[in-house]
Parts: structure tokens; C-alpha cells; sequence
């Protein structure tokens, strides 16, 4: 099997060199490439293809992705809806629309890409993930970015007693409705992101079969973000990246105790 | 049916991603792993029976993806590492040039000695895409 293989590439390297490449064998080799991580060099042979054949719905498809995987989300979502002219239930194209819309936030348009896409591959199980997730959601915002606003109890930043050492903090309810924050950031837009983080770590550790997201560290070069959450309440506290964990986990445990109690609610 | 289902990978790169992901599995209660590119490709995995890869890769990257365009977002500086725990264990989180790697442990998994082993593999993956990062050689030094 070994020597048959080497002899095929033997034969290619060959027969490469006197005939010019057809779009079909660069595209299916970039596939390849990209499926290894060569994302430079699957990137090159699908300009290369789609310089022969523009309008091949493979290589747009491809070259959509490579986009994803560079994380050029303008020319990501323009190559998949190149593949959406030519095939309008792509569900490849449709995914990657969904996913585009997602990070966007707008939940509006994420739905339908994926409905459509399981319309005609029901059993597509990226998409039936992404969907079930969605589903679940209570927009709080909608999906225009209007925040709801908080009905409860109203919280005294001094009766939290938030860390001195913290930066800022965030409670949010479940649905992304902000109860309070404090600090530098726009509590709204704080308040989005952290609900988001929690929908879909909540959603990825229940797929691994984990249970339901309780904590949560997120390590950047700047920052050191701790997460609390229970089914109804989100919390989450930044500290400079130097922070020690254990003294990060306890201040954050502190402040959720403190926030639960203001706000009439057992731990 | 999946729309395009994954073939085999062969090149030293996949060779590389195959073996960061052994590397993990070799700790105490880690059960499974996944490299997944940011669109949500899988590259490499080794999951418990039970659990599909896909659908797990589409929603890691997703997470993945929330994390950076956030911080984006929200002006603060790249995710480089992040975990996220519940009653039954841990899913571990690391940002690379190629995209996520994914480490599942149970509940009582050293959580330490894999966020350290995790900055060791991001590094590796780091290395062949570009300049390595630093990582101290113990856990106990993070």
C-alpha cells in the first residue's frame, strides 16, 4: 500500500509538470491542506483554482472557510454567499452564514440560515448543535441590541464589596438583562458579551456531558476574567493578568455571595 | 447525513496535532481532546464514545470565536487560555494561529497541571506558525 502510494505521487509529481492543474484536483488538494492546518497553502491553490474556474461553488466554498480560519469575517461571509447564488440550500454556506451572524450577534438572521440548512440535510449535525443552542436563548435585547431593563432590587456597589485589587464586574440575569456593573466598561455591551460566553459554554459543556456551567477563568495578556454563574444569575469579575487563581476564585465567590444576598437570593 | 465528512490527515502538521493531543490524554482524568480550527473544522480528536465530535467542535469553536471577537469588542487584550467548569467536570479552552484546542476533563482533573500542559501545546502550536511563547517549566510556576 505504502509503495503504491509513493508511485502515485511519483506519477503526479510527473505528469504536474506537463499538464496544467485542473481547478477540481487544486481544490481537492487544498481540502486536504486545510484539513491538515496548511491553511497558507490550501489558500494558494484555491486563488489559484478560482482564477481558472470563478464561478466553482467548491472553491468559493473553500476559500470561505480559509477566510473563517483567518478570521477575515468580511470576505468569509461574501464567498459564502457567492456559494448561496449558485446553490440557495448550500448547508455548508448556510452554517457558515449562521455562525457569521452569531458572532455578530444578530440572532435574527443566525435562525433562519440554520432552519434552512437542516431543511433538506436534517440530519447535519453541526447545525442541529448551533440551532438547539439558539433555540433555547430568551433575548433579553433582541436582536435590534435594545437592552431590557432590570426590574429587580437595586444594588449598592459598596454593600457588594467588590476587590480592591478587581478591575471591573458585571451581574447580568440569564436572558442578558445587566443588573449591575461597575467599573470602566459599558455595562451594557459588558453585559452582552458575558451572557453570550455563558450561552455557549453552557451549550458546549452540556454536549460534552459535563453538567451546567458553574465557573468559568479566562486568560488574556492583560486580564484575568473570572466567571460565576447558577441558572438565573451571571457574574463576572476582571483582575490584572497576574492575579493569583486561587485569590481571583475567592474574591469572585466573595462577591457572588455578597450579590445573591442583595438581591434576596440563596446561594 | 453530514455534508461533507472529514478524510484523513496526513502531513507532519497533522503528525504535530495528533501528538499535542496525545500529550494531553496522557493526564490523569483528561477524557477526551479536539484541535478545531476557528470555523469549526476538526483537525484532530480523540473523544469519549458517546460524545459526537462535530457538534462539540461547532460549539467550542463557537466559543472559541465569542472570546476573541468579545475581547475585540470590549477593548481588552486576546483570550490566550480559558476554562469552564460544572458539576461533572471541565472543558478547557486555548487559543492558537490554527484555531482551538479543546481538552474535556472529569471533575477531578488537576486543573493547574492542565491549563500548564494546555500553554505548553499552544505554545508548540505557536512555534510553527510563527514566534513560540514562553511557558514556565513547571505547573506549579504559572
Amino acid at each position: 500500500m505504502g509503495l503504491l502510494r509513493l508511485l502515485s505521487r511519483i506519477w503526479d509529481a510527473i505528469t504536474s509538470l506537463t499538464r496544467p492543474p485542473n481547478p477540481a484536483t487544486l481544490f481537492r488538494r487544498a481540502d486536504l491542506y486545510r484539513q491538515e492546518g496548511r491553511f497558507e497553502e490550501a489558500a494558494e491553490l484555491v486563488a489559484q483554482g478560482l482564477r481558472l474556474s470563478p464561478n466553482n461553488g467548491v472553491g468559493h466554498l473553500l476559500s470561505a472557510y480559509l477566510h473563517l480560519a483567518f478570521r477575515q469575517i468580511g470576505p468569509a461571509k461574501s464567498e459564502f454567499q457567492s456559494v448561496l447564488q449558485a446553490d440557495p440550500y448550500h448547508p455548508r454556506a448556510l452554517l457558515g452564514l449562521a455562525k457569521i451572524a452569531l458572532e455578530e450577534r444578530d440572532f435574527g438572521a443566525c435562525r433562519p440560515f440554520l432552519d434552512k440548512a437542516l431543511q433538506y440535510y436534517p440530519d447535519f449535525p453541526e447545525a442541529r448543535a448551533l440551532q438547539e443552542m439558539v433555540a433555547g436563548w430568551v433575548t433579553a435585547a433582541g436582536s435590534a441590541g435594545q437592552a431590557a431593563a432590570y426590574a429587580g432590587p437595586a444594588l449598592q456597589v459598596e454593600k457588594l464589596k467588590p476587590p480592591a485589587a478587581g478591575r471591573e464586574f458585571v451581574l447580568t440575569q440569564a436572558d442578558g438583562t445587566l443588573v449591575f456593573s461597575h467599573g470602566d466598561k459599558d455595562g451594557v455591551d459588558l453585559a452582552a458579551h458575558v451572557t453570550q460566553v455563558y450561552r455557549i459554554a453552557s451549550a458546549t459543556l452540556q454536549r460534552a456531558g459535563l453538567g451546567a456551567l458553574r465557573r468559568g477563568i479566562v486568560q488574556a495578556a492583560t486580564e484575568t476574567l473570572f466567571f460565576r454563574s447558577n441558572d438565573r444569575l451571571i457574574l463576572e469579575l476582571s483582575f490584572p493578568h497576574d492575579v493569583k487563581i486561587g485569590f481571583g476564585l475567592l474574591e469572585t465567590d466573595k462577591l457572588w455571595t455578597n450579590s445573591l444576598r442583595e438581591l434576596g437570593m440563596r446561594a | 447525513m453530514s455534508p461533507e465528512p472529514n478524510l484523513p490527515a496526513g502531513s507532519a502538521r497533522a503528525r504535530a496535532f495528533r501528538r499535542i493531543l496525545a500529550e494531553m490524554l496522557k493526564i490523569d482524568r483528561v477524557r477526551g481532546g479536539l484541535v478545531v480550527a476557528a470555523d469549526g473544522l476538526v483537525i484532530a480528536a480523540s473523544v469519549p464514545r458517546g460524545i459526537a465530535v462535530e457538534p462539540l467542535a461547532a460549539l467550542a469553536a463557537t466559543l472559541g470565536r465569542e472570546l476573541e471577537v468579545g475581547a475585540d469588542r470590549l477593548k481588552r487584550t486576546p483570550f490566550q487560555a480559558a476554562l469552564f467548569s460544572a458539576d461533572n467536570g471541565t472543558v478547557f479552552l486555548g487559543s492558537s494561529p490554527v484555531g482551538f484546542v479543546v481538552v474535556l476533563g472529569d471533575k477531578e482533573v488537576n486543573i493547574g497541571l492542565v491549563q500548564w500542559a494546555l500553554r505548553k501545546a499552544l505554545a508548540t502550536l505557536e512555534g510553527a506558525w510563527g514566534s513560540p511563547a514562553n511557558v514556565p517549566e513547571r505547573p506549579e510556576d504559572m
